[in-house]
C-alpha cells in the first residue's frame, strides 16, 4: 500500500467509528423511561406528572360535584409563566382539560375568555350560547426556585392551581412541586 | 508513628468507607396508632420479574375507598425493606368494569425514593368513575 492512502483509510475508520457510536434517531414514549430529564427546565414528563397529580386531588376532592347541574362547566382563566423559561401554558392546562373532560365530572367552555377573547372566536361569533355561566374557573401559576451547590443544580418547579366558584370563592386549591437536581441533563429517571 | 504514604492511603480509604458505610445507613423510625384505623384491603396478585426490587420494595397491602366525588382511589402501601434509600418509578393503570384500559394516554412514571426502613403510600385516583379496577408498575430508578 502506498503510503499515501494511509492518511485517506485512517479518515475512513475514524468517521465510520464516530457514525457507530453516534445515537440514531428513534421514537419514544412520552413520559417514560428514555425522556431526557433536564434539571433547570420543565420536561414532558414534569408536565405530565404535574397535570395527572392536580387531576387526581382536583376529582378526590369532590369539588366539581358540588353543582346544581352537573356536570360542572369550568371555563380556564389565566395561569401565569412566573419561571425564567419561555413554554406555552397550555401544555400543562390541555392535559387538565383532557382529564376532567374524559372524567365525565367537568365540561370546559371554548367561548368564554378573558377579555372576552374566546378560545374559539367562530363558535362564538356563530352565537353558541352556554346553557348557563361557568360555575368554575381555573387559574394559577408555575413559580420557579433555584439552588446551586457546587456543580450541583436544584430546580423546584411549583403548579399552583385555584378553582374559584361563580361566588368568586376558592373552592379547591392545589400545588404541585417538583424538584430536580444534578449537574447535567440525563436520559432517563 | 511512621506516615508512610501507604499508611496515609490506607487510613484515608478507612475513613471514607466508613462515612460512606454510615451515610448509606440511616433509616427511618416510625410511630403509628394501635390498632391503626380500619383500611379496605384488597385481594392482591402479584407478578415479580425483578426478583430483586421486589425484595427490596415490598408491597405490604392495596386498600381501596370511593373520594367524596365517587371516584375510587387506591392506596399501596410500600416498605424499604433494606437500610439504605431505595429510588424507583411507578405508575398506576385504570381499567373498566369490562377489563378495558382506560386513558392510556399521556402518563408518566412517578419517581419515589424510599429512606432506608421507610413506609410510604403511593396512592392514585380513578381517572373516571367508570374505573373499577387498576394495577401498579414498579420499576428500578435508571440513574
Amino acid at each position: 500500500m502506498k503510503p499515501i492512502l494511509f492518511p485517506f483509510f485512517l479518515t475512513l475508520i475514524a468517521a465510520l467509528l464516530w457514525a457507530g457510536c453516534a445515537t440514531p434517531a428513534r421514537r419514544i414514549e412520552a413520559g417514560g423511561r428514555d425522556n431526557i430529564t433536564t434539571v433547570g427546565h420543565i420536561d414532558t414528563q414534569d408536565f405530565i406528572t404535574a397535570a395527572d397529580a392536580s387531576v387526581n386531588k382536583l376529582l378526590a376532592s369532590g369539588a366539581l360535584d358540588r353543582v346544581p347541574k352537573p356536570p360542572a362547566i369550568l371555563a380556564v382563566s389565566v395561569i401565569r409563566n412566573e419561571t425564567g423559561h419561555q413554554f406555552d401554558t397550555d401544555l400543562l392546562t390541555k392535559k387538565i382539560r383532557v382529564k376532567l373532560n374524559t372524567s365525565g365530572k367537568a365540561l370546559t367552555t371554548t367561548t368564554v375568555g378573558l377579555g372576552g377573547k374566546a378560545e374559539d372566536p367562530l363558535a362564538k361569533e356563530l352565537g353558541t350560547e352556554l346553557p348557563h355561566a361557568p360555575d368554575f374557573t381555573l387559574s394559577g401559576k408555575i413559580i420557579e426556585t433555584r439552588a446551586k451547590a457546587g456543580n450541583v443544580r436544584q430546580s423546584t418547579f411549583s403548579f399552583q392551581l385555584s378553582l374559584t366558584d361563580n361566588r368568586g370563592l376558592a373552592l379547591w386549591e392545589g400545588e404541585e412541586e417538583i424538584t430536580k437536581q444534578g449537574s447535567r441533563a440525563t436520559v432517563g429517571f | 508513628m511512621n506516615a508512610s504514604p501507604v499508611n496515609i492511603l490506607f487510613g484515608a480509604c478507612l475513613l471514607g468507607g466508613s462515612l460512606v458505610f454510615t451515610g448509606c445507613q440511616t433509616s427511618v423510625n416510625t410511630v403509628s396508632r394501635e390498632p391503626p384505623a380500619q383500611r379496605q384491603m384488597v385481594t392482591d396478585k402479584r407478578v415479580l420479574t425483578d426478583a430483586s426490587l421486589g425484595r427490596k420494595v415490598y408491597v405490604i397491602g392495596v386498600a381501596e375507598a370511593p373520594t367524596p366525588g365517587g371516584v375510587l382511589q387506591i392506596q399501596v402501601e410500600v416498605w424499604n425493606r433494606t437500610r439504605s434509600p431505595q429510588r424507583f418509578n411507578y405508575w398506576f393503570e385504570w381499567f373498566d368494569s369490562n377489563g378495558m384500559q382506560v386513558n392510556p394516554t399521556s402518563t408518566a412514571m412517578i419517581p419515589c425514593t424510599l429512606e432506608g426502613g421507610e413506609t410510604r403510600l403511593l396512592s392514585s385516583v380513578a381517572p373516571t368513575p367508570l374505573c373499577k379496577d387498576f394495577r401498579i408498575k414498579f420499576i428500578e430508578a435508571r440513574n
